[in-house]
């Protein structure tokens, strides 16, 4: 059956019921052999709208009611460098000169997507914005005010990327992780209402896989610089050196991610079996945290099932490098001056990554850094990528830091720990994995392996035997609740799903269309608009109405009261002075469910859609 | 990086004065004069980023065909002739016949006609890629892309869009229909402004809230036991994939068993496609670069540009593909005057450079030396000239002054190296403060006095203006108006650069200039003409420039000479 997906006959199997259902099969086996007749797009109407899925280093943009994106670029151009990073600056001064270098790369990307890539009017066109939950309001303001300001576009409205993904694959349920650039958000969904309040987010995500691999290439890669004409013929042993710093730029290592690196099975199963004969990483990495009193770890005992319990120290302390990775460079020297204890773990990890892995080492030609480039020598350096690399960078997103920094299949569980009883089962049984980081190959399936490992029973301390004279307090364990879910954990997308452990698993386990993760919340805003709907829309009307500023923008030139107003304004932006005007839908601007959450989720069903949904929808119309 | 001027728009910063050059977000805000235009109703300038852009003719850069518009949209702004890229390096493929049958005799026959035989197939001549390695072949060579779009409009997404098209129209319809009845209660006029899947949803809840209404022991007992009650409590009918990923992936695409299997092994890096080359792919595609099919190339438009302000056309093409000529063109060069920046101690050295290679045959590039002998050094005073080239009719009167740094708004910048810019102002610039005359544009043969000029290209000219300096600087006058011809009057300025300087050599300038206007001034009271009631005949445009002079070498960063290696 599953076979032949096309069978119409099929849909009346699943769909029985009421008459309305009915009538859709009907439509669809009318219909559906006559794909190109419905392809009825207008020529020369304005009707289709622009989508554009601006993330915060790749930009996919294109008309509504294609299959595709017209045109998908880097928004930081070359560099591969992202427009807007975790952090914002909290000097004054200095975040007026961040934003004002946001709203001008806004502004040159937002231009672009209109003059260069789609080529056409912004006058007659309206925008969809697909953004992300956690995209920050000034942004979206930033956005909103370039494309009525400077593009004039007639309306703008924003779409939520994780229920634009879920209409990409026919559903509005379902529990959505997007493992994106700056971060990993799971957003559960339920009949095409997203539980903001039930939102997790962890930065384990596509820059946190980058620095990985920045940290480890330098350890652990080899350089071969290339040959010089001068000196004969070196041989290439004496070329090899570690991998200079400035060789691995961001677009660099984000060619590696995406061209070498694939994500491999879990280490889990054969992890453990070392650990009983002799000594292993997994002891020496615990035996020199020993000095380290648990208790002052947090990290350590919650997330022990995970790796990272073994090398949390090691995370924890890249962690507070890599924020500064996105926006300042104060990662360079940093091999050098790095505490031996780290580069220790970090070679205790290599081990046994490399034990874990068979993956072929890899060359990568690169262009020889200008400072060690002098006129003696030729072509291109390489970098010898070892296999393990490829294979393992991966793992740090599937061990979780500390409680704020949770591994992906973590912030999936605690997602599903959050949301009313009734939900579970349907939300976990409609799991759909979107964003480019997702794209590595391995990914999704890795995913579902980890999410079994998170939920399954914690395993009894590491540290037991170091105390025998305590007797170890009964285990935490978190996700207990959530363990009878296992059979109905799917993952919708997963592209090889495992056997299915009941009917729901197998209905839903691999069978969403093939639409690439990284894609799909475009292709949901490309459907959203040809089916005229999409999120909350602004019309500049509105916009203008709400907007002091853009009065007197034609005028402006030339009369310095109104400067001035403007100046004062825009300082006030800048001084986190809530803007005078909202017109931009913002679901954190919703009101708070009346009562604790907690108690509405507990109580009743009742109480836990009323209060959940009712808000959400408040918030569409008012903010 | 020679000395150069930049032009301030005023159409970022919220006031007429330029910020301050060396924060990055500075840069923005200037631009060269030839990417500027000159609305004359505003009398003010415009830069591309302000100006309001419309099309006004499609054409593919490849084939210099022209689009009507109303094909743009369906051929996806694509040409739908003949032309393709190639997926590797993006030269234009060519369209190659087949090997005519062998003659027998060994000898490579002529080719027998002018098409030459099918099928034919698409070949790059750069990296020697084709399209039958990707089984695409065509019969006929001439309208490809057409052929080619039959095989796009069944690709696998499109055809999945369209089921899901279908599949969520009825829900909206009915939706739609319910949405304004049922979904009322305490949201006023403003819930027509929701996400209709929203309202659609809420439509489905309000007849059938799972676990509220018909959430009773009731239904419960009615369903089936051995299925699941809660399988679908969203109301929607189950959506079935065309072609689902788990199907997909068994083709060695999506990031399954298949693509993970191929990446362990993979020896070479070449053999897995950028990023870039499969990222439009919205449908899980093969990872590998012999998947990779050939691109289409993407039109060009031309565009007209119009005044964001008072929206009058600033530049118009001519709508031919092939014609570079325009119809409308208010351009800044036309009305502001040029203003070139050289350092003479440079030019020198250029010309020893020059001399030096072109006495020397090796090979080797000279830069880093050139650099480290014509940079500016900290601790040192240089002079600086400017050459203004008036493209008025009329002569003008220019008076020059350099912005006030502020040192305190210099601590501040977005990227790295707060630190060195701190310490600003480096350095002092002294330039002329009286007002000078730079004569008025005439056609060359105008020029009686200074027939020498003819032919002289602008290196020459610069090449002349510092011989000249020479004799000059033994005047010892480096400040003040040196030389008039033409329409160009040069200018000598000085900077003198702190012990401690770093960085750049950056600093704004105000340029006001006077010209005599021969009409009466539409635009009334605007910022640029403040001195117009005083003398109704003449006016007064002022603009702020950035003068780049270069970086600063520092002493203590010694430069690596590459021939003491």
């Amino acid at each position: 059956m599953s076979t032949v997906p096309q069978t119409p006959r099929a849909k009346t199997v699943f769909n029985p019921s009421t008459p309305t259902t009915s009538r859709i099969t009907n439509s669809q086996v009318q219909s559906s052999p006559h794909y190109s007749t419905t392809r009825r797009h207008s020529l020369y109407g304005v009707e289709d709208r622009i989508i554009i899925d601006p993330g915060s280093l790749i930009w996919k943009v294109g008309f509504s009611g294609e299959g595709r994106p017209r045109e998908v670029f880097y928004a930081g151009g070359k560099p591969a460098k992202g427009l807007w990073g975790l952090k914002r600056a909290t000097d004054a001064a200095e975040r007026l000169e961040e934003d004002k270098l946001l709203d001008i790369r806004l502004e040159q990307n937002l231009r672009a997507v209109f003059h260069d890539s789609l080529l056409t009017d912004p006058k007659a066109r309206k925008v969809i914005i697909i953004e992300n939950p956690l995209l920050p309001i000034h942004i979206k303001e930033a956005l909103a005010r370039i494309l009525f300001g400077n593009l004039q576009v007639p309306s703008v409205s924003f779409a939520s990327s994780h229920l634009l993904s879920l209409l990409a694959v026919g559903r509005i349920t379902g529990l959505v992780l997007d493992c994106g650039n700056l971060e990993s958000v799971v957003l559960p969904i339920f009949a095409a209402r997203p539980l903001f309040t039930q939102l997790r987010t962890t930065p384990q995500a596509g820059q946190r896989f980058i620095s990985h691999l920045r940290s480890l290439l330098l350890l652990f890669g080899t350089y071969v610089a290339p040959t010089s004409p001068g000196i004969a013929n070196l041989p290439q042993a004496s070329r090899s050196m570690r991998v200079p710093q400035e060789i691995l730029t961001n677009e660099v290592l984000e060619e590696i991610k995406t061209r070498c690196c694939f994500v491999g099975d879990s280490l889990a199963p054969s992890a453990s079996e070392p650990a009983d004969n002799g000594p292993t990483p997994d002891d020496s990495v615990v035996s020199s945290d020993i000095d380290v009193p648990p208790a002052s770890d947090p990290a350590q005992s919650e997330s022990e099932f995970s790796f990272a319990g073994r090398e949390s120290g090691m995370s924890s302390q890249h962690d507070s490098s890599e924020y500064s990775v996105i926006s300042t460079p104060r990662m360079e020297g940093r091999p050098q001056d790095r505490p031996p204890g780290n580069e220790n773990r970090l070679q205790v990890l290599a081990d046994m990554y490399m034990r874990h892995s068979t993956a072929t080492d890899l060359r990568l030609r690169v262009e020889p850094p200008a400072s060690m480039a002098n006129n003696s020598t030729l072509g291109y350096g390489t970098i010898i990528i070892p296999g393990w690399i490829r294979e393992r960078t991966a793992e740090v997103l599937f061990e979780g830091g500390d409680v704020d920094e949770g591994s992906l299949a973590e912030i999936i569980l605690d997602a599903l720990l959050k949301v009313p009883v009734d939900l579970r089962k349907t939300l976990a049984s409609s799991i759909l994995i979107i964003g480019g980081t997702s794209m590595l190959p391995g990914f999704i399936p890795r995913l579902y392996v980890e999410l079994l490992r998170a939920i399954s029973p914690p395993q009894p301390p590491f540290r037991q035997p170091i105390r025998p004279d305590k007797s170890p307090p009964p285990q935490y364990d978190r996700y207990a609740t959530l363990r009878p879910l296992i059979p109905y954990l799917t993952i919708l997308n997963n592209p090889s799903p495992p056997a299915p452990l009941s009917d729901r698993a197998k209905n839903n386990g691999g069978k969403a269309p093939a639409f690439s993760p990284a894609t799909m919340s475009w292709v949901g805003g490309s459907l959203a608009g040809a089916l005229k709907t999409g999120g909350t829309e602004v019309s500049r009307e509105k916009w203008d109405e709400a907007d002091p500023e853009i009065e007197d923008e034609n005028t402006w030139m030339s009369e310095t009261p109104a400067r001035n107003n403007r100046q004062a304004q825009q300082q006030s932006r800048a001084l986190q002075i809530p803007p005078a005007r909202n017109v931009l839908p913002d679901w954190t601007r919703l009101p708070l469910p009346v009562g604790a959450p907690s108690v509405a989720i507990n109580s009743a069903s009742v109480g836990g859609v009323s209060q959940t949904h009712l808000p959400t929808t408040q918030a569409r119309v008012g903010a | 990086m020679a000395p150069n001027v930049l032009y301030h728009c005023p159409c970022l910063s919220t006031s007429s004065a330029p910020p301050p050059p060396h924060l990055a977000s500075s840069s923005y805000n200037f631009h060269p004069l030839h990417a500027l235009f000159f609305c004359e109703e505003c009398d003010a300038v415009r830069c591309n980023r302000c100006v309001s852009v419309e099309v006004s003719g499609y054409y593919c850069p490849n084939c210099l065909f022209e689009v009507p518009s109303a094909s743009v949209r369906a051929e996806k702004n694509r040409c739908a002739r003949n032309c393709f890229m190639c997926p590797n390096c993006r030269n234009t493929l060519s369209v190659v016949p087949s090997d005519p049958p062998d003659a027998g005799d060994g000898r490579l026959s002529a080719p027998i006609s002018t098409v030459g035989e099918p099928p034919f197939f698409l070949y790059c001549n750069h990296c020697r890629w084709d399209s039958s390695e990707v089984g695409i072949t065509f019969e006929k060579p001439t309208g490809l892309a057409a052929q080619l779009q039959k095989l796009e409009d069944a690709a696998p997404d499109s055809l999945e869009f369209d089921r899901l098209k279908e599949h969520f129209e009825p829900i909206i319809r009915a939706s739609s229909l319910s949405s304004s009845s049922s979904v009322a209660p305490s949201t006023s006029h403003s819930q027509h402004h929701s996400n209709p899947i929203t309202a659609a949803a809420s439509a489905a809840l309000a007849r059938d809230i799972p676990g509220v209404a018909k959430y009773t022991p009731h239904a419960r007992s009615g369903r089936p036991s051995g299925k699941d009650r809660s399988a679908n409590k969203d109301e929607m009918p189950e959506y079935k994939s065309r072609l689902d990923i788990s199907h997909a992936s068994n083709y060695g695409s999506g990031g399954g068993d298949v693509d993970v299997d191929f990446m362990r092994r993979l020896e070479d890096v070449s053999e897995v496609a950028s990023l870039q080359q499969r990222w439009n792919y919205s449908w899980s595609t093969s990872i590998e670069t012999r998947d990779l099919k050939p691109l289409r190339i993407p039109l060009h438009s031309k565009r007209s540009k119009r005044c964001p302000a008072c929206t009058h056309i600033l530049i118009k093409p001519e709508p031919k593909a092939q014609s570079v000529r325009y119809k409308i063109k208010l351009v800044a060069a036309n009305y502001l005057p040029a203003i070139n920046v050289a350092l003479p101690h440079q030019i020198e050295m250029l010309g020893h450079i020059s001399a030096e290679a072109a006495k020397r045959s090796t090979k080797a590039p000279v830069d880093g030396d050139k650099d480290a002998r014509s940079g500016l050094q900290a601790g040192k005073t240089y002079p600086f000239h400017m050459s203004l080239t008036n493209p008025l009719y009329d002569p003008i009167q220019v008076r020059l002054s350099v912005q006030r740094m502020h040192v305190a708004a210099a601590t501040s910048s977005g990227e790295g190296g707060t630190t060195e810019k701190a310490r600003r102002p480096p350095f002092a610039i002294s330039i002329p403060t009286t007002p000078f005359s730079v004569a008025p544009f005439a056609e060359a043969w105008e020029y009686e006095d200074d027939e020498e000029m003819f032919g002289l290209d602008d290196d020459e000219l610069e090449a002349r203006l510092s011989g000249r300096e020479k004799e000059t600087k033994s005047k010892s006058k480096t400040v003040g108006v040196l030389e008039k011809r033409a329409n160009v009057t040069v200018v000598g300025g000085e900077v003198a650069l702190g012990k401690e300087a770093r960085g750049e050599v950056k600093f704004n300038m105000l340029v006001a200039y006077t010209y005599r206007s021969d009409d009466p001034a539409p635009s009334e009271g605007h910022d640029a003409s403040p001195s117009k009631k005083a003398v109704p005949e003449t006016k007064t445009f002022a603009f702020y420039t950035v003068v780049d002079l270069g970086n600063i070498i520092s002493k203590e960063e010694p430069r690596i000479d590459p021939y003491d290696v």
